[in-house]
């Protein structure tokens, strides 16, 4: 039966200090075998933390690290097999192109044919084939990344660790990376661990994405259910851009009708009045989230549409290309919203602001989980 | 600026003079007065004292002869092919060269290890560091005090040897030839042993980490990570250590004539003391001069090659 | 290979007792002779030699500074040496003037060549050049000079020489203070209208301020322990402590306690001046080869 995935690392109960600082807490996590998993977060969340005890350039302080079920949490690197790509790359830059690449299989005194075929070999899938012998130093950046990703391939290693890897690319060009990295990972079919801080490319890169926050995992899921159903108030505000919307308000009850309130501003949520009150167990302070991109200009005719009770009125038009980042201010509550690039707008326009009740997304003020 | 009477100058020395204002900015005027006090004792001190050495190594001057510097006889070669055919003068030189690879070889090997111990951490490190820096400072006079007093016949050395070896020892270090050597290299062991390692540290430590832990992560083991990525990246550095190093210790002079005067006879007699013995001591300034200026273009040769892998 | 915090622990444990004995090792010989500068005479070619002293004196010391005082019975051998005071008071006078010498001049020059190029943009480089001749070399033509316009045995020679064979380092150990300031730091103030002057002063010397403290301690170091230039062109008027030194081991023969006690004192200033810079020299010294 080939659908039952394998379990290639498995991470229990992590943990990490750092001089009384903690980086990594509690950290649970299984990685399938094949998988293009992303680590996303803020700078300091632990995520090249865990990466590196992936590795074992670190130690953790608690927990443990499993490799196809074998216990490796206190083993050096260099009996782990896996391969790490480092943000600047780490290259022997007093060794050519060549040697950079033949080093793994060297200090494991393989068979110089054999090392030569296998270097040539990789070359030739990442192109690098003509630079083979250059001197790592004079090497452009793109082509370094690519030496770099080589020389762990070249070893065969279990897993593919790459720490932001992206990072020094100007952002046209780093798309392009993108792309190419994507492509080579389906095709070569390896497991590859990807750390990053920008949270379109955790988007468009990964199978599964572990967002941290302050050494805590916030949501471990498919970019597409972390879009649609953010675990927490972090994960909400931190994906998407523009980022999600988010409201302080309060729920009320008005005989049969239920209502999300600040101030003078009123949304009506009878639809959802059930679900609500069962998550909320008495609770009232909430956060109301919704996209930017789910937002609507009224009026509003169809079922499932609901509005707010008070009109928007335009602040800010910020144009793009294809669309336009709008500053709508409903009552005192700042609200962004993107609308198609062909739509004008003038500052102090107003309108009937709603968008679809299912997008609506509801979190507990305090414990920043959501309800909804 | 002034004002030059039309009739007085012809309109081309006029341009040139108005270029010549505006060239000399107060940029320029005030960089050559900076550099000014610098030049002045350069040519004073350094540079005319070179060319007046030139000048000696041609003539033949003893002060004792009475004579006026200037006025002395030509001698042209006379002095330079003396030397050449000095016996003294190429033992002396050996001697130097010898106590080069041996001192400078063994701050080297101990000097990289205590580099690589210390890259570790570990309590006390800091002190421990700043602890063994301190005989570099030490003036050069109380080293070789220092070494004296150790390897006097009944002085700790020979106590310390007689314990180990459970025989009486009672050598007189300072009165056979290679005993004497040794306690010469010993002694400029110990003072500059720190300064390599200062500089080893140092390189050690603004080395990039990644690439070793690049290495790490490919399988290789310590050792192969030292050889084949410390070591090389660490090259530079180690050159011109190894270059400053023994260019000074070329120079031996203050320890030597505190230690031993270059005894028993000659047998720790290096170029640095003989020509000081012929130009002071025996008075013969010409000839010394000549020497000085053969071992002047030898170490600029020497440099030279020495520095030139680092240009790349 | 499992590695617990205990064995983690017992490396390090290791590592300092290691180092521990390193330190011991580097420090056995000068502790030795302090050793001998507080014993008295009876004791300095005891045999067995002992590393304490049965009975600790400080007579090798007042020795030192009162010859005719018969301190502890040490006192007839030193009659052949003068008094230390001489010799220290000229070390105290010529190497600080010196060093404050070599680094003003050097910091100018410094500043020139770093902002301006002046004298070319190969005068460092010959500059460096000096450092690497035997200073003997130098003493030949300089004996010469300085007999003609009569300054054997003077301060004045002492300085001089200090300053121009010390200028070489004062150059370049500023060279990288002074690259350490922006120059739109400068640049602003010229703006402002300052002369190039006021610059110098009132902006580019306060932020090198530490630079010359490091390098002022560095020249302070080479000049007060410098042996060979003194030996030759002072004698009794100007001799310097490293001279009066040698003295002490030639003239005053066996009287080790006096020699050890003297040792001893002239290094004190400099162990402190070193131990000041340390710091820069382990974070500074590898010449910028490095690369990241």
């Amino acid at each position: 039966m080939a659908g039952q995935p394998n379990i290639l690392i498995r991470l229990e109960r992590l943990r990490k200090e750092f001089n009384g600082v903690i980086a990594v807490e509690g950290l649970d996590l299984e990685v399938t075998e094949g998988e293009f998993l992303c680590f996303l977060g803020p700078s300091g969340c632990g995520k090249t933390t865990t990466l590196r005890m992936i590795a074992g350039l670190e130690t953790p302080t608690a927990g443990d690290v499993y490799l196809r079920g074998r216990r490796i949490t206190h083993l050096p690197p260099q009996q782990r097999n896996v391969g790490f790509v480092f943000q600047n790359y780490a290259l022997f830059w007093h060794m050519t192109v060549y040697e950079n690449l033949a080093f793994g299989l060297r200090v494991r005194k393989v068979d110089p044919a054999e090392i030569d075929r296998k270097v040539k070999e990789v070359a030739a899938n990442l192109e690098l084939t003509d630079v083979l012998h250059e001197r790592a130093r004079r090497l452009d950046l793109s082509t370094m990344q690519r030496v770099a990703m080589a020389r762990t391939l070249v070893t065969d290693p279990e897993v593919l660790l790459l720490d932001e890897p992206l990072n020094n690319f100007r952002p046209g060009l780093r798309e392009a990376m993108r792309g190419e990295l994507k492509r080579w990972q389906m095709h070569l079919g390896r497991t590859m661990i990807y750390v990053t801080h920008d949270q379109e490319e955790a988007m468009t890169l990964g199978d599964r994405i572990l967002v941290m926050n302050a050494g805590r995992c916030a949501q471990l899921d498919t970019p597409r259910h972390i879009y649609e159903h953010p675990a927490n108030l972090f994960v909400a505000s931190f994906i998407g851009r523009p980022p999600m919307n988010l409201i302080d308000v309060q729920y009320t009850v008005e005989g049969e009708r239920a209502f999300l309130v600040r101030d003078s501003l009123r949304l009506e949520v009878t639809p959802l009045r059930d679900k609500i009150e069962r998550a909320l167990g008495g609770q009232t302070n909430l956060v109301l989230g919704i996209r930017p991109e789910h937002l609507s200009f009224g009026p509003f005719s169809e079922e499932g549409w609901v509005q707010f009770s008070l009109p928007a009125v335009v602040d800010l038009v910020q144009p793009l290309a294809r669309k336009k980042f709008l500053d709508l201010k409903i009552g005192d509550t700042l609200i962004k919203m993107v609308v198609p690039g062909t739509a004008s707008f003038r500052q102090g326009e107003s309108f009937p602001l709603g968008f679809p009740l299912h997008r609506i997304h509801l979190f507990h003020r305090t414990t920043e989980e959501a309800i909804l | 600026m002034t004002e030059y009477a039309p009739s007085l100058v012809r309109p081309s020395v006029r341009n040139a003079l108005s270029r010549l204002e505006r060239k000399l900015s107060s940029e320029r005027v005030f960089g050559i007065a900076l550099i000014a006090p610098m030049q002045l004792l350069l040519w004073f001190l350094l540079i005319i004292p070179t060319l007046i050495v030139i000048y000696l190594s041609f003539v033949r001057w003893e002060p004792r002869m009475g004579v006026d510097w200037w006025d002395a006889p030509f001698a042209f070669l006379g002095n330079y092919t003396r030397v050449i055919t000095d016996v003294r003068f190429w033992s002396a030189l050996g001697r130097s060269a010898g106590i080069v690879v041996v001192a400078v070889t063994l701050e080297f090997l101990i000097g990289m290890a205590l580099a690589l111990f210390f890259s570790r951490s570990f309590p006390g490190k800091r002190i421990m560091t700043s602890a063994i820096l301190y005989p570099m400072m030490l003036p050069w006079v109380v080293v070789g005090l220092c070494f004296y007093l150790l390897f006097l016949d009944r002085g700790p050395v020979n106590y310390v040897l007689t314990q180990i070896l459970n025989r009486p020892i009672n050598v007189e270090w300072f009165k056979h030839p290679p005993l004497a050597m040794t306690t010469i290299i010993l002694a400029d062991v110990w003072q500059w042993t720190p300064f390599l390692f200062l500089i080893l540290y140092s390189g050690l430590g603004a080395l990039p980490k990644e690439p070793v832990e690049a290495a790490m992560t490919l399988g290789a083991s310590r050792w192969q990570i030292f050889r084949y990525i410390t070591l090389p990246m660490l090259k530079p550095v180690i050159l011109i250590a190894l270059v400053i190093r023994s260019l000074e210790a070329f120079k031996i002079f203050d320890v030597v004539f505190i230690m031993t005067g270059g005894g028993p006879g000659t047998a720790t007699e290096t170029i640095s003391v003989y020509i000081y013995r012929v130009g002071f001591v025996f008075g013969q300034l010409s000839y010394a001069a000549a020497m000085a200026v053969l071992i002047l273009v030898l170490v600029t040769m020497i440099t030279r090659m020495g520095v030139r892998p680092l240009e790349k | 290979m499992r590695k617990t915090n205990w064995s983690q622990a017992l490396g390090s444990g290791i590592r300092w007792l290691i180092g521990l004995l390193i330190c011991i090792v580097v420090m056995l010989p000068i502790t030795w002779v302090l050793s001998i500068s507080l014993k008295p005479p009876e004791e300095w070619v005891a045999y067995p030699p002992t590393l304490v002293p049965i009975e600790p004196t400080f007579s090798n010391y007042i020795v030192l500074f009162q010859p005719g005082n018969p301190v502890g019975g040490v006192s007839e051998m030193v009659s052949a040496a003068q008094p230390v005071t001489r010799a220290f008071v000229n070390s105290l006078i010529v190497v600080p003037i010196a060093t404050a010498a070599s680094v003003l001049i050097g910091f100018l020059a410094s500043y020139a060549t770093v902002r301006f190029q002046a004298g070319g943009a190969t005068l460092p480089l010959f500059v460096l050049t000096t450092r690497m001749f035997p200073p003997v070399a130098f003493a030949v033509p300089l004996l010469v000079y300085f007999r003609m316009l009569n300054l054997i045995d003077t301060q004045l020679a002492l300085i001089l020489m200090y300053t121009g064979f010390t200028i070489a380092f004062s150059l370049w150990m500023m060279r990288g203070f002074i690259e350490g300031v922006p120059r739109h730091v400068e640049e602003a103030a010229i703006l402002d209208g300052a002369s190039p002057w006021r610059v110098l002063l009132t902006i580019t010397l306060p932020l090198v301020r530490g630079g010359l403290a490091a390098t002022g301690l560095f020249v302070f170091i080479l000049n007060w322990t410098e042996f060979l230039l003194a030996q030759v062109f002072t004698s009794r008027e100007a001799i310097t402590i490293p001279v009066q030194v040698s003295h002490y081991v030639g003239a005053v023969g066996r009287f080790y306690g006096p020699m050890a006690a003297l040792g001893i004192v002239a290094s004190i200033p400099v162990v402190v001046a070193g131990y000041i810079i340390q710091r820069y020299l382990v974070t500074g010294f590898t010449f910028g080869l490095v690369r990241e």
